[in-house]
């Protein structure tokens, strides 16, 4: 096949004339207003400089034998997309079209992303995981007339849908290893028939780039979100470029990012146009390599997900404590020292988690407590920290400056741990909507369990749920409203234009002002960081008024062996109810012995075990209110699973579960 | 002084310590600091120069304007003409320098000493001696004991040898001793400044010692560091190298310090103590006076450390025929 194409820079004509690289670059990047100009500007300034790069084949696979990756230059990074570009205009691609793009993170997914930007077309990107289901709503409601596939299993899962999209004219294999089959065009085939156009002249992706305005649709992200039909969220360019410099990290053209979480999220996606703004080689990485690469690559910047830390964490702390008595010692020597000069720290710059408002004469008193005991701690810890820690460091990648954790929260003790160790985690906070991020903890003011502050240019209000009143700021409350608990809502140049082809959800979402309901709750806090505490449209109002908020519930109770899933319900009646997937083992060890878990529906002894659960666990004694009590249960006799009751979060589909077990519901309150 | 500075079982623990340090540095030097020595000639040359050739003369220079007592002042010219301290290695490490280099730097030095040392002790020590009004042994004037210096030279070199025998044997045991080595490193200062503040007389010594003693302790470590920098800027190796000789020029060989003296000093009680106490007050000031350098270095050092790491990295992963693209 020719796979080559995208190694071999093909001259075929006009690259843009290389310039060179000023300190302006490297402080703030590219000056660009829209995706395409910002590629084209990307390949005049950063050039040959390498721009991605993947493992080659087998390689690792020999022991002892180094992994060895190919780079892609953003000057031929470029050419290719402006092949593909001219390719794709040649095939009746019009400026604002929308194309589809069903693939994983890797080389060919960034060269379709230059070719559609660069024809002046809008992208749709979906993960290779995409359903069916998801391919029949997505491509027609889009209005897509061309879409990318990433391989031909994903092609002979959705082949059959195709007809549900009657608007996409073009189907296109984007895997060089694999022949495009009947009814398929290839990507190799139309980079190379790009290239020929080019080179006797063709100009028109020049032409498409500069039509771009900003305020045009860029990207066109549909959301799985926990409730109804996905939405179409529409992105601007100037959307994508101003959240692209909101990030609070500092990056030159020396780093070296990792890619591992999907791209076709707005949070990677993120990542790897600011990598391109930035002139910073992107590595992609996958699971299975993760910890090689980590050795390898020596990233100094990444995007991560909670379960990253988590995972990580459980291998240090296992690894602890297989360690020699002597060293396990030093590490929790020095792990003890290092929470305490960063508690001292944090006191000392007002930099600790604040809740509630803290007594000046407390805090100053503490101020002294604090400085007495850092001057303390500190040469003890400067030892630990050179001795101990530096190594620890090293076996993440002793180059890691840090990272930026989303699409979730971080749990506390892990968010602390690795902030302790030295390992700065940014927690992140936002939503597709936004273009990721709102708010974002930098270096130097990480405050451990919050997303930190707003970023440049956000605004954020914390509004009442039930009143609508506004609580933050408002300069008539205590505080001007800090450590109230309500509804975020945000406005800033990075909100989306809204849904595509949906003016009711849209209209839904922004209120009067201009300000998107996130949907999330959380408070502003005393050091004026937001803390998220939950998701307003979780909320379950009872007939009584009372608003029950959910997830606490069902996290406790998760937390019992009986238990595999719960779901609370009772929006609009008089109490609520849980529907339960119970837990084999846990019941094995009450002496039900079950095969499966179908066999649990119905089996009363099972009823009654759950029911004495709950009322163990909630109940006055263990804080909760009499309206959060669950006096109903019904047995859901098959597991949640991703992509039907749960998404790719393993968060619950609140919708489709309610939808689907409507009945057991209707039995309760019957 | 009438009393002792150390009682002879805390001269048997220093013994020790000092043993055990030695012997740790040898574990940590393989064949491949030796080979990298051939590779990089001249970033080894330049920092041979600059620990021989420009340490002890900062040393005599101090001594001889700050006006020390003819006793400390060889003490301090003993300092300037020891080779480099395993702790350097370290520093290296933290300033974003080139540990190789460093480790390569302490190999050649410690071996070179074993000649280096008594030559430009006797050269620059020779006038301090001369103003010694002590007997030697056979009632003839005091001179500088260099042939007992060279024997307890090579007696405080000789655990490094079984070190590196060690090394070729069992690569496992080899990092345990370097470990417990780097951990004794600290401990020996400590252990030292402990032992010393213990007693009330030995406390006094703290307020007689005079202020040109202390800046004279302090003063060598720091205005090597800035020479060391120096000269190898000026034959433009590049910077990671710089910071690496410069921590390397300053940061001494402490404990061979103590050996040396309480193996060869031991006929001369009277200046023993004196001789004894400027190791001790330079070593406790290097490892304050390296971690300030080391933070300065670390943040001068960030953008070309980021520069050269990238490099090496992408040379890693992307073959030997790529080229990295400065612009």
């Amino acid at each position: 096949m020719a796979g080559a194409t995208i190694l071999e820079t093909q001259s075929s004509g006009s690259l843009p004339a290389k310039r060179p690289v000023t300190k302006k670059h490297i402080d703030e990047g590219l000056d660009a207003k829209t995706l395409p100009v910002l590629f084209r500007e990307a390949a005049a300034v950063w050039g040959r400089r390498p721009a991605f790069a993947r493992r080659a084949k087998n390689s690792g696979a020999e022991k002892n034998k180094t992994a060895t990756w190919i780079p892609t230059g953003f000057d031929a990074l470029y050419q290719e997309g402006a092949a593909l570009a001219t390719a794709l205009i040649d095939l009746g691609i019009e400026a604002k079209d929308r194309v589809g793009m069903l693939a994983d993170n890797r080389i060919e997914w960034i060269i379709t992303n230059y070719g559609i930007q660069l024809a002046g077309a809008a992208d749709v990107p979906r993960g290779a995981d995409v359903t069916p289901g998801d391919v029949s709503y997505i491509l027609p409601h889009s209005g897509a007339t061309a879409c990318f596939v990433e391989h031909l299993e994903l092609w002979n899962r959705i082949k059959s849908v195709r007809g549900d999209a009657p608007g996409v004219r073009h189907w296109i294999l984007m895997d060089s290893t694999q022949a495009a089959p009947e009814g398929m065009l290839h990507l190799n085939d139309l980079i190379s028939r790009g290239h020929a156009l080019r080179e006797a002249g063709d100009r028109r992706a020049e032409e498409r780039t500069d039509g771009v305005r900003p305020e045009e649709l860029c990207t066109l992200i549909y959301t799985s979100g926990t409730t109804g039909a996905p939405k179409g969220v529409m992105l601007s360019h100037a959307n994508l470029l101003y959240a692209l410099n909101l990030l609070p990290i500092q990056l030159s053209p020396n780093d070296r990012v990792l890619s591992i979480l999907p791209v076709w999220h707005i949070f990677e996606r993120l990542f790897e146009v600011l990598a391109i703004n930035r002139g910073i080689c992107t590595y992609y990485s996958s699971v299975r390599f993760l910890a090689d690469d980590f050795k390898t690559v020596q990233p100094t910047f990444m995007g991560s997900a909670p379960r990253l830390w988590e995972s990580l964490y459980v291998r240090i702390i296992e690894g602890v404590g297989r360690a020699h008595p002597v060293r396990r010692a030093l590490f929790h020597s020095a792990y003890k020292l290092a929470s305490l000069y960063r508690g001292s720290v944090n006191w000392l710059t007002n930099k600790n988690l604040q809740l509630t408002k803290i007594n000046p004469v407390v805090y100053w008193l503490g101020w002294i407590f604090h400085a007495i005991r850092w001057l303390l701690v500190i040469p003890l810890y400067g030892f630990f920290n050179v001795a101990v820690l530096e190594r620890l460091r090293q076996g993440l990648g002793a180059s890691l400056r840090g990272t930026v954790s989303g699409g979730g929260s971080l749990p506390k003790h892990v968010d602390e741990f690795f902030n302790n160790i030295g390992i700065p985690v940014l927690e992140g906070y936002g939503l597709t909507e936004t273009s990721g991020p709102l708010t974002a903890r930098g270096v130097g003011n990480l405050v451990v369990g919050t997303v930190g502050p707003p970023l440049a240019g956000t605004e954020l209000r914390i509004v009442d749920i039930n009143t609508g009143e506004l609580l933050y700021p408002n300069p008539a409350l205590p505080y001007g409203g800090r450590g109230l608990k309500g509804e975020i809502h945000a406005r800033g140049p990075q909100i989306m234009m809204g849904y595509h082809n949906n003016p009711e959800a849209t209209a839904k979402v922004f209120d009067e002002h201009g300000y998107l309901n996130t949907g999330d709750i959380g408070m502003m806090t005393f050091t004026d960081c937001v803390k998220i505490m939950g998701r307003s449209k979780d909320t379950i109002v009872l007939a009584s008024g009372e608003n029950v908020e959910p997830v606490p519930i069902e996290d406790r109770l998760l937390q019992s062996p009986l238990i595999d899933h719960i779901m609370l319900v009772g929006q609009d009646q008089k109490y609520m109810a849980a529907l339960i997937v119970p837990a084999l083992s846990g019941l094995e060890s009450h002496g039900i012995k079950l095969n499966d878990v179908s066999e649990a529906v119905g089996n009363e002894k099972v009823k009654q075990l759950l029911a004495a659960e709950i009322r163990k666990e909630i109940s006055a004694e263990t804080g909760f209110k009499s309206f959060e009590r669950i006096p109903e249960l019904r047995i859901i006799g098959k597991p949640f699973e991703v992509g039907d009751e749960l998404t790719n979060k393993f968060t619950m589909k609140r919708n489709v579960i309610t939808e689907k077990y409507q009945h057991l519901i209707d039995d309760i309150y019957k | 002084m009438e009393m002792e500075l150390m009682s002879s079982a805390e001269k048997g623990m220093l013994a020790l310590m000092i043993l055990i340090i030695m012997f740790g540095m040898g574990a940590s030097l393989t064949g491949e600091n030796f080979r990298y020595v051939a590779r990089n000639p001249k970033g080894v040359l330049i920092g041979f120069l600059s620990q021989f050739g420009v340490m002890p003369a900062i040393a005599w220079f101090l001594a001889t304007y700050l006006e020390f007592p003819p006793a400390v002042a060889l003490s301090l010219v003993l300092v300037g003409c020891l080779p480099a301290g395993t702790t350097s290695n370290l520093f290296a490490y933290f300033s974003r320098g080139d540990v190789a280099l460093s480790i390569s730097m302490t190999t050649c030095s410690t071996i070179a000493a074993i000649f280096m040392m008594p030559l430009l002790l006797n050269f620059y020590g020779a006038p301090f001696a001369a103003a010694i009004d002590i007997p030697n042994a056979d009632g003839t004037e005091f001179t500088i004991p260099i042939k007992d210096i060279a024997v307890s030279l090579v007696l405080v070199l000789l655990p490094v040898l079984l070190g590196m025998t060690l090394r070729r044997f069992s690569e496992g045991w080899a990092k345990a001793a370097e470990d417990t080595a780097s951990f004794f490193g600290i401990i020996v200062i400590l252990f030292l400044i402990g032992s010393f503040l213990a007693a009330e007389h030995r406390r006094e010594l703290l307020f007689t010692t005079g202020w040109n003693v202390y800046a004279g302790s302090i003063l060598v470590g720091v205005i090597g560091f800035l020479f060391g920098y120096i000269i190898s800027a000026l034959v433009r190796l590049p910077p990671r190298y710089c910071r690496t000789v410069a921590l390397e020029t300053g940061i001494q060989n402490g404990p061979l310090a103590f050996g040396i003296v309480l193996l060869a000093f031991n006929d001369y009680p009277q200046i023993m103590n004196e001789v004894l106490w400027l190791p001790i007050l330079y070593s406790f000031f290097i490892v304050i006076t390296s971690a300030f350098t080391t933070m300065f270095f670390r943040k001068i050092g960030k953008v070309d450390h980021e520069i050269y790491e990238n490099e090496t990295v992408q040379k890693r992963l992307f073959g030997p025929e790529w080229v990295p693209v400065t612009n």
